[in-house]
Formats: structure tokens, C-alpha cells, sequence
């Protein structure tokens, strides 16, 4: 849905400068400890979300295959972007059920233009008889899987950005339900979610193929101290697929966690030796290991393999960025971007995904309030692709000292060498300032 | 050479001071240090109870940040806190089952594993402090000392994921709660002094402190505040302290 961006970006713009105004008066209040437990009161309407100012800085690496696609008729050194983001949470609770959505709307302007959409990204009806059994109704997220940065057992997940895994996404229209049942000894918890969801043209048109209603389930236990989940995803809208999680503290200040997927049959478009589009059916493993360590002075380590079976070799990403060299060669000797066409039209085809390759390493290291300085949280994330050895580095400072703010900057940097898949995104380096209010 | 006038008198002196001494003994060996740990733990909490609690963490200069939990709790070792305040936490949710611990974040949409020493809120008091289970489910006590109005407790955590390793629990004989507590590391460091005061009546004849304060040697001039409000006793199905229960525990309000 179109929405009138300038308008909206300048409306957040305000609001967060007087909410800022307030903020600042309200520190220098003179502090007591009070406590009015009436205004924490359970209230049958409840709401609250949060207005996000982004910038970006993009510089733009203009011997990388993404530059050549996206601007070789608009050549640039580099790009800026501003972007606003409303998100709002409404709930409704009335007996054994409840309505609960999430509406998101965003614009955006740069260098090129502008754009903006608004969608809703949950809006379902629960419905639940006992603590056991719920019920639900309409459009929910999913985000199944240990793994931080990827999941590929998340059979019905959004992908999520490994850079902000955190980010909200929306979910997907269907009907599942959740039993629960609680155990004394070595087995916890069990507990089972199965989802009935349907693909048609105007209902999770994006999922996979249209005019099929899928069913998908995941058994949980807390089994000796450890999360285990096994999942299943059978449908025509996507291939019949099989997971197994788990997740488990080794001591306090150590866990580790691994997903395994097994997707058979997988259809996919790729480039020959021949320059050629060819479709393959074969059936994949998709793997992820991963630990979390916390330190004595609160460092916490987050560490990930991840192995995508789906993904492209090297030669193949190889082929791919050979193709839009080529299309680069013929427009400057020729002015004809007709290879330029076929490789935007290629690259759609998988070769643009965020992770297109095969294997990757994830790592990101933060320290919690160094130097006592509250609130501050600095730290860096780094992604790894183990087999053209390029990566993304990406230091960043977050700091939440303001109540109800939270604010953000991050610096990117991309590495390797030619033909490797950082090394041809579009930027080479971007610096990135997010400004976010809850309320 | 002693004389039979002299041992009797001798022998009536040695029983008057050991009847004196048992009987001033008495209480203490009524009552030994696990026995007293678990009186404290009744009068501190019910054994299945909700709750609203704030956090105040206040830096060098003043400046304050707060939250609002609303808790629930049943039996030894199974424990739900629900973020309601400030609206960037909303709606967080932390459980703790034993030794184990999740955060729930809604943009996350799944909990992860969290460890007892780190701090979802920032500060001073850590998450087994948010979710601390009853003392005499984590610590083994002796008595140190019987004092006239105090006992002193010596505590040594039960397992080695227990976050602190050594507890000095100072209680009040009049209230039997916790007055203060000094909590050590397994080096012998002490890590943060915590303060049980205010003591007020909630429901269901429950007398307790309101107010608990923690400051600590690793966060010089900080200092963090925990108020305590509407304790009740509260009927609790197992299946609350669940993993796929975390996204609706606002729903038991």
C-alpha cells in the first residue's frame, strides 16, 4: 500500500525530537522510589511499538558485479538513505481469547528516489481453553530453529538479515495449534505446534506455489536439561522437508546449540559451464553448529557454522559474477545492456540472496557496559564465507541509557578478493546511524 | 587435697552453667542453619505466588532507569518474569526452570538460553537475582553465628552452576528474613552486598521486606533497587513454566 513517505518521514522526524525533549527535562527531575502499581494494572486493550529514524552511507565499489547491475546506467560514487519506520502493537483480551497485531509501515528516500509500503505483519485470534491448548487464527510469525544467525530448520521462517537477526518480519496467514504438557523427571516439557498453511494468489502468495495448503509441525521436549525440536514441513507449495534442533547449557556461561535439515527433492535454477540457465531436483542437507560464551567481565561470544546445501559453489557464483563482468565489457564497448537484462533476471534466480554460498562462519563479540559505563554495549559482528575467504566486518556502539530509546551506530566493512561474494556486492563500505523509540 | 563440699559445689556450678548453656543453645539447635534458610524462604515468598516487582538502577549522578516486572512462581525451582515497563522491554519474558534460563523477546519471536550471571536489565543485580528461586533450593546453610536479635548463616551454593558460590545472610530473629546478604564468588571476591528493608504486610498474612538494595565493589557509586507489591498466592499449571507458554504469560494478569 502506498502512503505518502515525505510526509510520514517528516511527521517521525518531530515526534522524535519533542520525545527527546522530554526525555532530557525528565533526567534532571529530582529521583524517589515510588511505586503506583494501578497504572500496571492488566487492562483488556493493550498497545505500544516503537518510531525508527535509519541513515546510511554507502560507498559504492564500482568494480563489483552489484554496482555494474544496479547502476550502470546511473554510475555513483556513492549512495545515502534515509529511512523511517513506524511499528505498532495492538492486543485485545477478553476470557479464553485474544487479538493481537502488528502493523509495519516504512519509507524510504535516497540518492534514486523514494519508496514505502505498510503491511501487516501479525494479526491473529488465540484462542485458549486451558494453559495446555491454544489455538490460533490468522497471521503469525514463525522463527523456528537455535541458531542466531540463520535457521535452516525454520521450514515456515521469514529469512531473517544475519547483520540484524533481531529484526521484526512478518509472518505468515494460517491455522495452527499448540499443546503442552508438563512432566516431573528427566523429560520436562512436550509439547506439540502443528500449522495449517494455505498458498493461494492473495494468501502467502510469496511462500511457494500457489493453490496448495501446506501442513507443518514441530515437537518440542526439555529432555535432561536440553531443548530438542524435531520438525517436519509436508506441502506442494515447497518440498517435503525434515529438522532436528537442540540446545543446551554445557555450564552456566556456555551453551551450544545445532540444527540439521533435510530437504528433498529441491528445484533450482542455476548457470552451466555453458553460460546456460539449467534447472536441477536434488535433495540437500542444510546444517548449523553454534555456540554462546559469556565471560567473567561480560563479554559474550556468539559463534556459528553454518552449512546451506541449497546454496551455490564457488564456481557457480564464479559463473554468475563472470556473466555481469561481461555485461559490464559489451555496455562500455557497445552501449547495448542487453547482458546486463539477463543477468538482473539471473540474479533473482538465488544468486542475490544475502547468502548465496555454500558455507559461512558467524561471529559476533560484544561487551555489556564496559568501563562501567552503563548501558553501552560496543561490539563487532563478522561474516565469513569459508570458501572464497571474503567477508563483512561490522563494528557497532548501542547504547539504551535514555528510557525507551535505543540508539545505534554501526560501520560495515566488505572484504576479498574478485569474483568472491562480499568483495561484489554494490558498497564496499557503509557507516549507518538507527535512532528507535518504544512507546 | 579437694574436700566433698568443695566437688559438690564445684559440680553444682558446672551443672548450673551447662543447663544454662543448653538452654540458651536451645533455639539454635531447634532450629539448624538449613531449617532457618527454609523459614526465611516461607516468609519471603509463598510457594506458588504472583507478583509486581520494580527495578531501580541508579547511576553515580542520579540518574535513574527503571522497570516493572510482573512475576509468577511455583514451587522450588520454577519461575516466569514478564517485562511490563519501559515500553522497550515490554513484553520480554524470562523463565527459569532449575538451573536453566531463557529470554523471550518478542522481535525474536523464540527464546534463547541466558545464563544466572548475566543482566537482562542492566546494572547491578543479575538475572538470578530477578529470578532467584528459594535460597534453601540453591544453598546448603550453617550457622556462623546466634547473636542476641541475628543469626549469621554461612551458605555454600549446592552446585557449581549456582551463581554465587558463598552466601553471608544476616537474619532478623524477630521476622526471620534476610536483613543483609553478602554474596562471594567461588575466589572468595565479594561480588554485591544485598539490603532487605521496609518490612510491610501483603496478602495472605504475608510480612516481608518491600524494598531489597543491592550495591556492589565491581560497580562503585551504582546502586540498584528492587520494590516489591501485590504478593499473592496463586493457583499455577506446570505448563505455564513452558517455553511455548513464554509469548502469552501477560495473559495470567
Amino acid at each position: 500500500m502506498r502512503i505518502g513517505y515525505p510526509r510520514i518521514l517528516m511527521a517521525m522526524v518531530l515526534a522524535l525530537s519533542h520525545l527527546l525533549f522530554v526525555i532530557t527535562v525528565e533526567r534532571a527531575v529530582a529521583e524517589t522510589y515510588d511505586f503506583k502499581i494501578d497504572e500496571f494494572e492488566s487492562k483488556p486493550f493493550e498497545w505500544s511499538g516503537y518510531a525508527e529514524v535509519k541513515y546510511e552511507h554507502l560507498n559504492l565499489d564500482k568494480e563489483s558485479a552489484f554496482y555494474g547491475l544496479n547502476f550502470y546506467n546511473d554510475p555513483r560514487d556513492t549512495l545515502n538513505r534515509s529511512t523511517g519506520t513506524m511499528q505498532l502493537e495492538l492486543g485485545y483480551k477478553k476470557g479464553l481469547a485474544a487479538f493481537n497485531t502488528v502493523l509495519n509501515a516504512r519509507a524510504a528516500v535516497d540518492d534514486l528516489g523514494g519508496s514505502d509500503r505498510a503491511d501487516v505483519f501479525e494479526a491473529k485470534l488465540s484462542l485458549k481453553p486451558t494453559p495446555s491448548v491454544t489455538v490460533d487464527l490468522g497471521k503469525k510469525v514463525f522463527k523456528w530453529g537455535k541458531g542466531y544467525a540463520w535457521n535452516p530448520v525454520g521450514f515456515i521462517n521469514r529469512p531473517k538479515d544475519p547483520n540484524n537477526p533481531e529484526d521484526s518480519l512478518e509472518g505468515y496467514l494460517g491455522v495452527g495449534i499448540d499443546l503442552i504438557k508438563s512432566f516431573s523427571g528427566p523429560l520436562q516439557t512436550l509439547a506439540l505446534t502443528a500449522v495449517l498453511l494455505p498458498v493461494w494468489t492473495d494468501v502467502n502468495g510469496d511462500f511457494g506455489k500457489k493453490d496448495h495448503v501446506n501442513f507443518a509441525a514441530k515437537l518440542y521436549l526439555l529432555y535432561r536439561d536440553t531443548d530438542i525440536d524435531l520438525m517436519a514441513f509436508v506441502g506442494d507449495s515447497r518440498s517435503t522437508r525434515f529438522g532436528i534442533d537442540f540446545s543446551r547449557n554445557l555450564a552456566t556461561n556456555f551453551e551450544i546449540h545445532a540444527e540439521y535439515a533435510y530437504l528433498t527433492d529441491l528445484e533450482q535454477k542455476y548457470l552451466t559451464e555453458a553460460g546456460l540457465v539449467a534447472t536441477r531436483r536434488r535433495s540437500v542437507s542444510q546444517y548449523l553448529l553454534g555456540l554462546r560464551y559469556l565471560t567473567k567481565n561480560d563479554i559474550t561470544t556468539i559463534f556459528e557454522y553454518y552449512h546451506n546445501g541449497a546454496g551455490f559453489t564457488k564456481s557457480e557464483l564464479d559463473r554468475f559474477y563472470e556473466l555481469v563482468d561481461d555485461a559490464n565489457q559489451q555496455f562500455i564497448t557497445t552501449g547495448s545492456d542487453n547482458f546486463f537484462q539477463s543477468a538482473r533476471t539471473i540474479s533473482r534466480m538465488g544468486y542475490s540472496a544475502p547468502q548465496a554460498g555454500r558455507n559461512y562462519l558467524y561471529l559476533k563479540i560484544s561487551q555489556k557496559e564496559p568501563f562501567d559505563i552503563l548501558y553501552f554495549t560496543p561490539g563487532i559482528i563478522g561474516i565469513f564465507n569459508i570458501d572464497d575467504a571474503s567477508y563483512s566486518l561490522s563494528p557497532e556502539m548501542l547504547y539504551t541509557g535514555f528510557t525507551n530509546w535505543e540508539i545505534r551506530v554501526r560501520y560495515t566493512y566488505l572484504g576479498g578478493s574478485r569474483f568472491t561474494e562480499f568483495k561484489e556486492k554494490q558498497n564496499q563500505h557503509k557507516a549507518e546511524l538507527r535512532v528507535r523509540f518504544f512507546f | 587435697m579437694i574436700s566433698n563440699k568443695s566437688v559438690r559445689s564445684h559440680l553444682m556450678v558446672f551443672v548450673v552453667l551447662l543447663t544454662a548453656v543448653l538452654f540458651l543453645s536451645a533455639p539454635a539447635s531447634a532450629l539448624d542453619g538449613n531449617a532457618i534458610l527454609l523459614e526465611v524462604d516461607r516468609n519471603l515468598q509463598p510457594e506458588a505466588y504472583e507478583m509486581y516487582r520494580k527495578l531501580i538502577n541508579i547511576e553515580p549522578n542520579g540518574t535513574k532507569k527503571e522497570y516493572v516486572l510482573y512475576t509468577v512462581k511455583k514451587g522450588q525451582d520454577k519461575m516466569v518474569a514478564l517485562f511490563l515497563s519501559p515500553a522497550s522491554e515490554k513484553g520480554r519474558a524470562t523463565l527459569r526452570l532449575g538451573d536453566n534460563m531463557w529470554l523471550y523477546i518478542p522481535n525474536v519471536g523464540k527464546p534463547i538460553r541466558i545464563t544466572s550471571l548475566q543482566s537482562v536489565v542492566g546494572g547491578v543485580f543479575n538475572n538470578s537475582d530477578i529470578l532467584r528461586l528459594d535460597y534453601g533450593a540453591e544453598y546448603n546453610a550453617v550457622i556462623l553465628e546466634d547473636k542476641e536479635d541475628s543469626y549469621v548463616l554461612e551458605c555454600k551454593a549446592k552446585t557449581a552452576t549456582v551463581a554465587y558460590d558463598r552466601l553471608k545472610m544476616v537474619v532478623d530473629k524477630k521476622t526471620m528474613v534476610p536483613v543483609t546478604i553478602e554474596c562471594f564468588a567461588a575466589s572468595g571476591m565479594l561480588i554485591k552486598t544485598l539490603y532487605y528493608k521496609n518490612i510491610k504486610k501483603f496478602g495472605d498474612n504475608l510480612m516481608r521486606p518491600s524494598v531489597l538494595e543491592t550495591d556492589s565493589p565491581l560497580y562503585k557509586g551504582y546502586k540498584s533497587v528492587m520494590l516489591y507489591a501485590k504478593i499473592n498466592t496463586k493457583k499455577l499449571a506446570d505448563e505455564v513454566f513452558t517455553l511455548n507458554y513464554l509469548p502469552r504469560v501477560n495473559e495470567l494478569r
